[in-house]
């Protein structure tokens, strides 16, 4: 097992964001420490994604902090944010339909690929290596992920599984130290989620990786957290073991409207 | 002399609002920005001048004979243009209605000629008349008057019959819409019909003013888009206020700054705006799930 | 295993302009003036869009105002060398400078604009630049035009249409490298990407700003640049050409190419020239033509005319060809 990352470690301490008069999340505080995997569950309309939009710097939080590490995120733009190590894998795969698989992949390249839009007009060689080099490291990734047999396939013509994968890839790819999973195994068929459930265990472990996990797939959550947070209308209801919390009649609650008669 | 070219701006202002919610109405309903507006609402008003000039038939049959023109008019551009369209990018559609812009232009060439003809107003031999001190022309008035008629009576449709509710479902949320039976297609044809009807009278409204050629419409529809997208595009209230907003604007600029770049500096306005506000002044941010 | 050679998008790209830049070099050397005239054209107009295609096709911002573009690269050529006596191969990059920083300009509004608000935005910018030119009568002519001296090689007058054609190809050979280059590799990548979703762009590390700056100023320099061999090409300009009507018909030759595509930029720029010309001769037809052939081309062929082309290898990857 690899040493955990410090930089990997989330800090969020009395989130608050306001969209007009609507209070989309209100006194939102939890963590995730290096080498964790924490889901993050709650109804529709919780306030998950405006969470995660927070986080990856999307969106500005009115009030309260988000720290990777020891770095205040607030304010950051989100490309900022991500060269500090924090990857995030869509609910619907952002992915280019006309472009193959691996320049998919490639996109996340962007960071490491360091020479200047002239240098790549021109043609300067040191950009045909770069561009190599990030081709090999991007080759490692697929096989690492099950995408190797795909590269030079049109994405649009991917199955939907593959394009999970495929952002998946892209994080891996980034060298994200924390990952934000909005609902990954969302559309996917009993085969691909034991494979990607089998993949995110091994980031973390293999890895180090800090994984949030947004999920409503209670199983999965059982399956892959060390701990669970839950919100509701935009505030902490739950923290604690996912058993826990899946047991706790505010949760249940905030789920069915009502608490069953054997909670 | 300020409230005097307020009116006038007011009358021109309606004229850009006319078709700024002809654009709009076609926009919410099927996304489409259509750019042969312009041409459409001139070719009607060819058929209102021949229609007058030519047969002699005056505007009380006229005036709805051209809408029931224009309304055809859109219903067919709509079926046979714009639906073949449905899921491709809304781009394609965009060049589609230029091509549509170009053709109509020409074919009107074609049939009427390049020459300018003189349109008469229907309330041609009404005098100038005054109002809270200010002169103001019988077209100006018409003008206005007949532009917030069409804008209510289009407001209305849409909020209280069946077939304006069906059509707003059908722009909010297609598959829903579908679900719930509401015939999608015929609710996009209805849009556009309106819309070039809405389109239709601004050019009858403005020819009379300007003299009637082929070329009338091309800069009204420019201005029509920029008042629509000035006051935002999310409601026919913004893009009615848009519209006016720039003829007001454009007057006053036109007088007070400068009278031959009162155009670009109108134009100048509208992007300073839109920094500001990056969908116009009463625009609602349509935001996506990410 | 992954081929470590140029993307094959980039190569066939290249190919495509340097059997076509042949071809037009025999041309030159043996066709008769009016097809030399319709290559030059489409020299030009490919080199502009290939230019709109950056900023439209691959970042997704449309311009209804290129047109604005084209005339700064037009007339800076044109009076540099006018005023100021410069040879037209400093003139041309000079007035291409000058645009680019005009695009980046451009840009900073445009960063927070979309769609409709965006092609609207820079609708205004065509505008107020030909009413500029037009106003500016001391410096451009205005209305009366402008008069651009020949261009002049090593003493040699580039006055006949076909020594015109090496320069003008030349140029578009080069730009069609570039540009491919930048299509296959990172920049391309991120500029497809922020077309595709601003967010999830940035989550990934793409600096959304720098980018959507980047389509702009390259843009407006491939756009710019046509404009000043356009305008060393006819010799005279009006402010009159550089309408909004140009403009539009710039972002129709992309669309109709295929968006995205430097290959099909080339296409769209001879679909552009060509309808037009053959049908010349009925004063109201090349109009009405080339109108119904956007419908139809849209209708028929919703990836452009390239697509035509790409039927063959339908799951492969085209890559950003």
């Amino acid at each position: 097992m690899s040493t955990p990352d410090a930089r990997a470690s989330l800090a969020v301490q009395a989130l608050g964001v306001s969209f007009g008069g609507v209070r989309a999340l209100q006194d939102v505080t939890l963590a995730v420490d290096a080498g964790e995997i924490v889901g993050l569950i709650g109804p529709n309309g919780a306030g998950k994604s405006t969470l995660l939009n927070c986080v990856s710097g999307i969106t500005r939080p009115t009030t309260g902090t988000v720290r990777l590490g020891d770095v205040e995120l607030a304010g950051l733009r989100p490309d900022q944010i991500a060269a500090m190590g924090l990857g995030r894998v869509f609910q619907h795969p952002q992915v280019i339909a006309e472009l193959s698989v691996l320049d998919n992949l490639l996109v996340a390249s962007h960071r490491r690929l360091r020479f200047s839009v002239l240098a790549e007009l021109v043609g300067l060689p040191g950009v045909r290596r770069a561009e190599d080099a990030a081709r090999t490291e991007a080759l490692e990734v697929a096989r690492r992920i099950g995408l190797a047999g795909s590269l030079d396939v049109l994405t649009g013509s991917v199955p939907y599984g593959h394009r999970k994968l495929l952002e998946l890839g892209r994080v891996i790819l980034m060298g994200a130290r924390l990952l934000l999973l909005d609902e990954p195994i969302a559309g996917l068929n009993e085969g691909e989620i034991e494979h990607l459930a089998d993949l995110v265990l091994d980031l973390r472990s293999a890895s180090g990786l800090s994984i949030l996990l947004v999920e409503h797939n209670m199983g999965l959550v059982r399956r892959l957290c060390d701990r669970a947070v839950v919100l509701d209308a935009g505030q902490v209801i739950a923290s604690g073991t996912p058993d826990a919390v899946l047991n706790d009649p505010r949760v249940l609650l905030a789920y069915l409207g009502e608490v069953p008669a054997d909670a | 002399m300020i409230s005097q070219l307020i009116i006038g701006g007011l009358a021109s202002g309606s004229l850009y609002a006319l078709i700024g919610i002809a654009i709009v109405l076609v926009l919410q309903a099927t996304e489409v920005p259509n750019f042969a507006q312009g041409e459409m609402a001139m070719f009607a008003t060819f058929v209102a001048y021949t229609l007058l000039a030519t047969y002699g038939l005056s505007w009380w049959l006229v005036f709805p004979a051209t809408l029931a023109f224009a309304a055809v008019q859109g219903v067919i551009v709509q079926q046979v243009v714009i639906r073949p369209l449905l899921g491709a990018p809304i781009i394609n559609a965009v060049i589609a209605t230029l091509g549509l812009n170009l053709a109509l232009h020409s074919i009107a060439g074609m049939i009427w000629g390049n020459q300018t003809n003189v349109l008469t107003s229907p309330v041609a031999h009404l005098p100038v008349f005054q109002l809270l001190g200010v002169n103001v022309s019988p077209d100006s008035a018409l003008t206005i008057i007949v532009s917030v008629a069409m804008i209510i009576l289009f407001t209305l449709i849409l909020r209280h019959t069946r077939a304006g509710i069906a059509l707003r479902a059908a722009s909010q949320n297609q598959s829903v819409a579908k679900l719930m039976g509401i015939a999608v297609s015929r609710s996009f044809a209805m849009a556009w019909a309106m819309g070039a009807m809405a389109g239709a009278v601004a050019g009858m409204l403005v020819a009379p003013i300007l003299f009637l050629d082929v070329n009338l419409m091309g800069a009204l529809l420019i201005k029509g888009f920029a008042g629509a997208v000035l006051g935002g595009l999310s409601s026919l209230g913004a893009v009615f206020v848009g519209g006016l907003l720039l003829g007001i604007v454009e007057n006053l600029l036109g007088a007070y700054v400068s009278g031959t770049f009162s155009e670009a500096l109108s134009f100048t306005l509208i992007i300073v705006v839109l920094i500001v506000a990056p969908n116009g002044i009463f625009g609602r941010v349509k935001s996506q799930k990410v | 295993m992954v081929s470590p050679a140029i993307p094959a998008a980039a190569r066939r790209d290249r190919l495509l302009v340097a059997a076509v830049a042949v071809f037009v070099g025999a041309m030159a050397l043996f066709g008769g003036g009016y097809f030399v005239y319709l290559l030059n054209l489409i020299g030009i107009f490919s080199l502009v869009a290939i230019g709109l295609n950056i900023l439209t096709g691959f970042s997704g911002q449309t311009s209804l105002g290129h047109a604005g573009f084209f005339a700064v690269g037009a007339y800076a050529s044109g009076v540099l060398a006018q005023r100021f006596g410069l040879p037209f191969w400093l003139a041309i990059p000079v007035a291409g400078a000058l645009a680019t920083l005009i695009g980046a300009a451009i840009a900073l509004p445009a960063l927070r604009l979309k769609n409709l608000y965006l092609a609207i935005a820079t609708l205004g910018f065509g505008i107020v630049t030909q009413k500029l030119i037009f106003e500016w009568r001391g410096v451009t002519g205005g209305g009366a035009g402008l008069q651009v001296p020949t261009p002049q090689l090593f003493g040699v007058p580039l006055a006949e249409g076909s020594r015109m054609t090496w320069i003008i190809w030349a140029t578009l050979l080069a730009g069609t490298w570039a540009a491919s280059q930048l299509a296959s590799g990172r920049t391309g990548r991120a500029l497809i990407m922020l077309r595709e979703s601003e967010a999830a762009a940035g989550c990934i590390g793409i600096h959304v700003a720098r980018y959507k700056v980047v389509a702009f100023a390259l843009s407006a320099f491939y756009t710019a640049v046509a404009g000043g061999l356009y305008a060393n090409l006819v010799r005279y300009i009006n402010p009159e050409s550089f309408s909004v009507n140009m403009s539009i018909m710039f972002l129709a030759m992309i669309v109709i190419g295929g968006l995205g595509s430097v290959r099909g930029a080339l296409l769209g720029a001879a679909f552009y020239v060509a309808v037009p010309e053959a049908v010349r001769g009925f004063k109201e037809a090349p109009g009405l033509i080339f109108g119904i052939s956007l419908m139809l081309v849209m209708i028929l062929l919703p990836g452009g005319l390239i697509s035509v082309f790409r039927r063959r290898k339908p799951a492969r990857a085209a890559a950003a060809a």
